[in-house]
């Protein structure tokens, strides 16, 4: 168990450092003058000469990329990331206050997804074949196909336009500050909702699919036939000795879907103006704020990278034949 | 060859079959665009904002542009995409996964760390990033789809590898003097292809919908170019009354997707040797 985790723990080391080399690499074979970085948008012709110089030479640009790459790694090492080329403030602090809102986001779609999905997914796995459920697995199905995007627009449409129930977008009202602390609370309720939703419905197709599988697979199993033939009534075989192992493989979703929630906060945070880190990520984009783009970069691969080395971790100790296997080895 | 076997079992889905003359139907609709009277791009704002009757079948937009005229050539973007894109991670995906697979030790080790970095980006700040920063157009979008989605064809081929490579026949190759290469290629790769048959179904639909997602964000393929992405962007101006704007490009996305979903689901189905 020890030299499993010991492992497991120095290839992460090493997967941080290809997500920095990777991120590195890719943003300096963008076309252009990596001066740019540090002075945005501005026009170069008005900048004195001098100025240029020493504008290289205080971020190193003057050395040569592995070099640069080392300070810039340095710097992420501490989560010192420079500063945007927006509002020269430390990019760190950027994305810190914009996190808790994208993790408000996800946080409740990933419990949503998981505490409806994994109940659909086990009983479509008890009743598999029968009508309803092979009518639930169509739907579930063609969930999967939707593109998020399309699906917040006809819920914009719906619930906003058409019902006028819903906020259209934003993350409070206008008149926000006038309201009680009561009426506060439900004014985010209310524009969480769209968002939620448009967020959450893909993950809950693949935790019912997922959660499904991995019943129907326990239950092929010959400890099972076992417990029947031993006359376990079927709930308690269900319950008992299904149950328990058909969770075990959920774990590893967490480390699978953190990437696919993260990717999918950019559009919804863009469609619904989410004032989150993917928001801040497709604006950093488009204004070419190249020290954002590569700390929301570096900072989410991290996210997931955390989360599988965690998911890993509870898998070994929820499954046995991990830890042993690796230990006979 | 398993490919008649493969059919045959491929076709007792009906759902499937369907699915695959709905593709064969839309990428007829993509190649015959140009035939389309309506020019996609013409503007008439005596005749913006029509819902659908009988000049403009599906409508006009906020330019008078001719729906149906726009989807055809969406079509041909989604489609292009789609393809090319994951023809670019099966090569990728194959060559590097026969790679670890067929030496094994040092290639392996590499390759799999590769794909645990690769897979730690979230997809899309990976692919919006590369995208946005070298300029948005077809190509880029294929290169960047294609240089990060390669990871399932990847493992699968690898996988596949590690299970035939010390069969008889390739053993016979190999005393037969056939170099790596030819060993690889030749021999091994034809017979560790059926399980990225799988994937790359998947891999079609998951182009289309991450092109469409680039466009709606307005970094796909640049303007004027109709897209069901783009399209769905530019209703979003007028989401109170003009129904038809987001509701046909994103039905397109939808069916397309779904399509190439159902088929690589019954791909992997036919070549399971546990079902049916």
């Amino acid at each position: 168990m020890g030299a499993y985790l010991v492992r497991r723990f120095l290839y992460a080391i090493l997967t941080f450092f290809g997500i920095t080399v990777a991120t590195f690499t890719l943003i300096h074979s963008v076309p252009g003058d990596p001066i740019s970085f540090y002075i945005g948008n501005a026009n170069r012709a008005t900048i004195p000469k001098a100025t240029l110089e020493a504008i290289r030479h205080e971020y190193h640009l003057d050395e040569p990329l592995p070099a640069q790459y080392l300070y810039w790694l340095r710097g992420a090492v501490t989560f010192d990331f420079g500063r945007s080329v927006l509002d020269r403030r430390p990019v760190t602090e950027r994305i810190l206050e914009k996190l808790p809102n994208t993790f408000q986001l996800n946080a409740i779609a990933f419990a949503l997804a998981a505490l409806l999905g994994i109940p659909i997914g086990l009983w479509s796995a008890t009743r598999s074949g029968r009508p309803a459920e092979r009518a639930s697995a169509v739907f579930f199905f063609l969930l999967y196909s939707l593109p998020s995007f399309w699906v917040a627009l006809l819920l914009m449409q719906l619930f906003a336009v058409k019902l006028g129930i819903l906020p259209l977008f934003g993350m409070t009202s206008d008149n926000y500050l006038d309201l009680s602390t009561a009426e506060q609370l439900a004014d985010r309720l209310r524009h969480l909702v769209l968002p939620v939703l448009t967020l959450m419905y893909a993950q809950l197709a693949i935790f019912v699919r997922f959660s499904k599988s991995a019943l129907t697979e326990v239950i092929r199993q010959d400890f099972i036939t076992t417990a029947r033939a031993k006359g376990a009534r079927e709930v308690k075989v269900l319950w008992h000795h299904a149950l328990r192992n058909a969770l075990i493989p959920l774990i590893t979703l967490l480390g699978l879907t953190i990437p696919y929630l993260i990717s999918g906060s950019v559009i919804v945070e863009q469609i619904f103006q989410w004032d989150g880190a993917g928001l801040l990520y497709y604006d950093a984009i488009l204004s070419r704020d190249y020290p954002t783009v590569m700390a929301l970069t570096v900072v989410t691969a991290l996210f997931t990278l955390f989360a599988s080395v965690v998911a890993d971790v509870l898998y070994a100790f929820a499954d046995p034949r991990v830890r042993l296997g690796e230990a006979a080895q | 060859m398993i490919a008649p076997v493969l059919w045959k079992r491929f076709r007792r889905s009906r759902l499937a079959t369907f699915a695959l003359y709905y593709v064969g139907f839309m990428a007829l609709i993509a190649a015959l665009a140009p035939l389309f009277p309506l020019d996609p791009n013409a503007i008439d704002l005596h005749h913006r904002l029509q819902s659908p009757d009988r000049a403009h079948v599906l409508g006009t937009d906020d330019l008078g542009r001719d729906i149906l005229a726009r989807m055809m050539h969406g079509a041909r973007v989604s489609l292009t995409v789609g393809f090319l894109a994951t023809l670019i991670s099966v090569i990728v995906g194959s060559f590097l996964g026969a790679i670890a697979g067929y030496y094994g030790r040092v290639a392996d080790w590499i390759v799999s760390r590769l794909i645990e970095v690769v897979l730690c980006f979230p997809f899309l700040f990976l692919v919006l990033g590369i995208v946005a920063l070298f300029r948005p157009s077809l190509i880029t979008i294929m290169i960047a789809l294609g240089l990060t989605s390669w990871t399932n064809e990847a493992r699968y081929v690898r996988g596949e590898f590690l299970r035939i490579r010390d069969m008889e026949f390739a053993q016979a190759a190999r005393a037969s003097g056939a170099r790596d290469a030819r060993i690889i290629f030749r021999h091994l790769l034809p017979n560790a292809i059926a399980p990225v048959i799988v994937s790359a179904s998947f891999g079609v639909a998951w182009a289309i919908l991450v092109e469409s997602a680039l466009s709606f964000l307005g970094l796909g393929v640049p303007l004027p170019t109709a897209s069901w992405g783009s399209m769905l962007s530019d209703a979003k101006n007028t989401i109170d009354y003009a129904w038809w704007l987001v509701l046909f490009p994103g039905l397109a996305i939808f069916t397309t997707v779904a399509a190439f979903n159902v088929i690589g689901e019954r791909f992997r189905d036919a070549l399971d040797p546990r079902s049916d």
